[in-house]
């Protein structure tokens, strides 16, 4: 009984995590229209900016989160606006911005190897966090600061995305640019905003990766492949799908190998992938 | 059509000229110089272990320079990252062969760039020499594949019969990444193991570069066992311990010489308290090596490894005294090796190109440092 409950709860704190890569991707997606490859290493620039500012500059905890988040914010603003913008400007098809993104992706990435070394750095300071007992099985308090993270960061999305005007020029643009263009909206500059909020949460979930494990500069393609599949699975475009698809991915992967060794998680993610292309690739919650 | 035609013209020209600059660069110092590679993890998994093991190449390069190089010829050493990975390292060691002209490779650290990169060494007859892989598979890798490290085979029988006669514990579970090496060491000692009558309550493996292990943890929680065998490098092994710690898994661990790298217990702090690992013993330093190094290294441990890296350019070195740069004859000369005093060991090369002496220490980890166990 205690293993599963454990398993249960493995899920659930990799969903929260999956969840925030889902949310930002699936935001730029649906303003977009493209698979924005380079999302996952943003996960990265947001953990290593934590990371100088934290640990080699000795900066407060809770101010390094912030300007860790603003900073990979800041990155995805200034990849749309350097690389991606210019694309579009030119009519690229959606097939070159996602050429284009993996090129961001390996550029960024290959950059923060120069500046921090390849190697694995953990973040938490603690030895032997204290784990709390929850339903059975235990919790450390990390993980209870991701999922709280994450579901906030759901809701104030929503919120801002169904109480403000500018959530409904991003609705406006995720229905139809041309028509949005026409009736007024800024289209570019919202789209930079959406670049701006997207990428913060990738930093976010960077930094509480690195957390709950630690990070290094490749750490953005396994995030990155998680957060696409979620968004897939819930509907890809729709961020609230995205987030009942993170979760469901968790449980599935982490409950999967209860039974079979845990050598094939990633395995398990992916069939679950296919099933939903095969069966329902609309995803659970259709655009 | 013309513009693409002068494109296409343009960068022609670009690399044969290239070409020819490289050419004529290696032409020119061709005759007293002797060129020989080094492979290691420089980034990724073990690249702490890789940058230690560089330093020590280098101050051994150093010293026979500055000793007068090899019957008048300076050595110069090409660096290649190896990343721990078979495809990175057959791509350096291609390199290293077809266009540096190499004479011989000290490397890989990891046995899976030494499994990648023999075949190829053997195929052009380049002198492969690893100072740190361990996999049994390389015994057999082929006429021009040596190492100055034992094999595993030795290294699981050995953890075996510590864990099952002098720890006694007769419930074991084992973790291992995928990996030659980690495999390899893990299934010698499941088979020492159950031959003494232990017996493996649970067994999981976890991806080189995955950093999360806690549902193959869970099930091993479940299992119950009394010690668990742990068989990792470096990254996997600092988060393995913590999450080991957060789970609630109690049972001690033992691991293998990859634990070696003092990077995991800086970063795990207490959570590694207790854990035990075999490492290859070796001779007390002489005065002054530690320092030559450290200066090299700028002040980072020295670990088990580096040392052997010393020996093996210094070794490799010693016999093209006499054997000169024919493969052919360096080959022969190192099979010849017998009792050389290294700053790690004492060498005698087998006929499968391994050293015949094979000695562990166990090493215990208190406070964040690793020691001898008592």
């Amino acid at each position: 009984m205690e293993i599963l409950s454990q398993l249960i709860l493995n899920g659930v704190m990799a969903g929260a995590l999956y969840a925030l890569m889902a949310l930002g991707f699936n935001l730029i997606y649906g303003v977009t229209r493209f698979f924005n490859l380079a999302h996952g290493v943003l996960a990265a620039i947001g953990g290593y900016a934590f990371f100088t500012l934290s640990k080699m500059l000795g900066l407060n905890i809770y101010l390094s989160v912030a300007t860790g988040v603003a900073i990979a914010g800041l990155a995805g603003y200034g990849f749309d606006r350097l690389v991606y913008s210019k694309l579009r400007k030119r009519k690229a098809s959606n097939l070159v911005l996602l050429v284009a993104s993996l090129g961001v992706f390996t550029t960024a990435q290959a950059a923060l190897s120069i500046i921090f070394t390849s190697q694995f750095q953990t973040l938490s300071e603690t030895a032997g966090q204290e784990a709390l007992s929850v339903l059975g099985g235990v919790v450390t308090r990390t993980q209870v600061i991701i999922i709280f993270s994450s579901l906030a960061s759901m809701l104030g999305l929503a919120a801002l995305l169904n109480g403000t005007s500018f959530g409904k020029a991003v609705r406006a643009i995720s229905d139809d640019e041309e028509v949005a263009r026409m009736v007024g909206i800024n289209t570019g500059r919202v789209t930079g905003y959406v670049f701006f909020i997207g990428s913060a949460l990738a930093g976010l979930a960077g930094i509480l990766v690195g957390f709950d494990t630690g990070i290094q500069p490749t750490m953005g393609m396994g995030l990155l492949l998680k957060g696409v599949i979620a968004s897939i699975i819930g509907g890809v475009g729709n961020i609230y799908g995205g987030v009942l698809g993170a979760f469901l991915l968790g449980l599935v992967e982490n409950l999967g190998i209860w039974m079979i060794p845990g050598e094939w998680k990633d395995a398990v993610s992916f069939l679950l992938l296919i099933v939903f292309l095969v069966f329902r690739p609309q995803g659970i919650i259709k655009r | 059509m013309k513009k693409t035609f002068k494109a296409l013209f343009g960068v022609i020209a670009l690399i044969s000229l290239a070409a020819g600059c490289s050419k004529s660069g290696k032409e020119a110092g061709e005759a007293n110089i002797i060129r020989i590679g080094s492979v290691g993890p420089l980034t990724s998994d073990l690249a702490y272990i890789g940058e230690n093991m560089k330093a020590a190449v280098e101050l051994a390069s150093d010293e026979i320079n500055s000793a007068g190089g090899i019957k008048g010829k300076k050595i110069e050493i090409i660096y290649e990252d190896g990343k721990c990975d078979p495809k990175e390292a057959a791509n350096a060691a291609n390199k290293l062969i077809n266009i540096d002209k190499v004479t011989a490779i000290i490397g890989g650290l990891c046995s899976s760039e030494t499994l990648a990169m023999a075949p190829l060494a053997e195929k052009s007859k380049v002198i492969l020499l690893s100072a740190g892989s361990t996999n049994p598979g390389i015994t057999n890798a082929g006429d021009y594949i040596f190492r100055n490290v034992p094999s595993d085979s030795f290294q699981g029988v050995y953890a075996a019969k510590y864990v099952r006669t002098k720890l006694n514990k007769q419930r074991v579970a084992l973790l291992k990444c995928l990996s030659d090496w980690c495999l390899g060491v893990n299934d010698s000692f499941k088979a020492e193991f159950v031959r003494l009558g232990g017996e493996i309550v649970g067994e999981e493996a976890f991806p080189q570069d995955s950093r999360d292990l806690r549902g193959q943890l869970v099930k091993i929680k479940a299992a119950n066992p009394e010690l668990v065998y742990f068989v990792s490098y470096t990254e996997g092994t600092i988060v393995g311990l913590r999450q080991m710690r957060e789970l609630g898994v109690k049972a001690p661990v033992f691991g293998a010489d990859a634990w070696s790298d003092p990077k995991i217990w800086e970063s795990v702090k207490g959570d590694g308290d207790g854990a035990m690992y075999l490492e290859p013993a070796n001779k007390a330093y002489p005065e002054g090596f530690v320092d030559a190094l450290s200066k090299k290294t700028g002040g980072k441990e020295i670990n088990v490894y580096a040392p052997r890296a010393y020996d093996a350019l210094k070794i490799l070195a010693s016999v093209m005294e006499t054997a000169g740069t024919d493969t052919v004859l360096i080959k022969k000369g190192i099979y010849g090796v017998a009792d050389y005093k290294g700053i790690a060991d004492n060498y005698t090369f087998d006929a499968n190109g391994d050293i015949k002496n094979a000695d562990y220490s166990v090493r215990e980890v208190r406070g964040g440092k690793a020691a001898g166990a008592k």
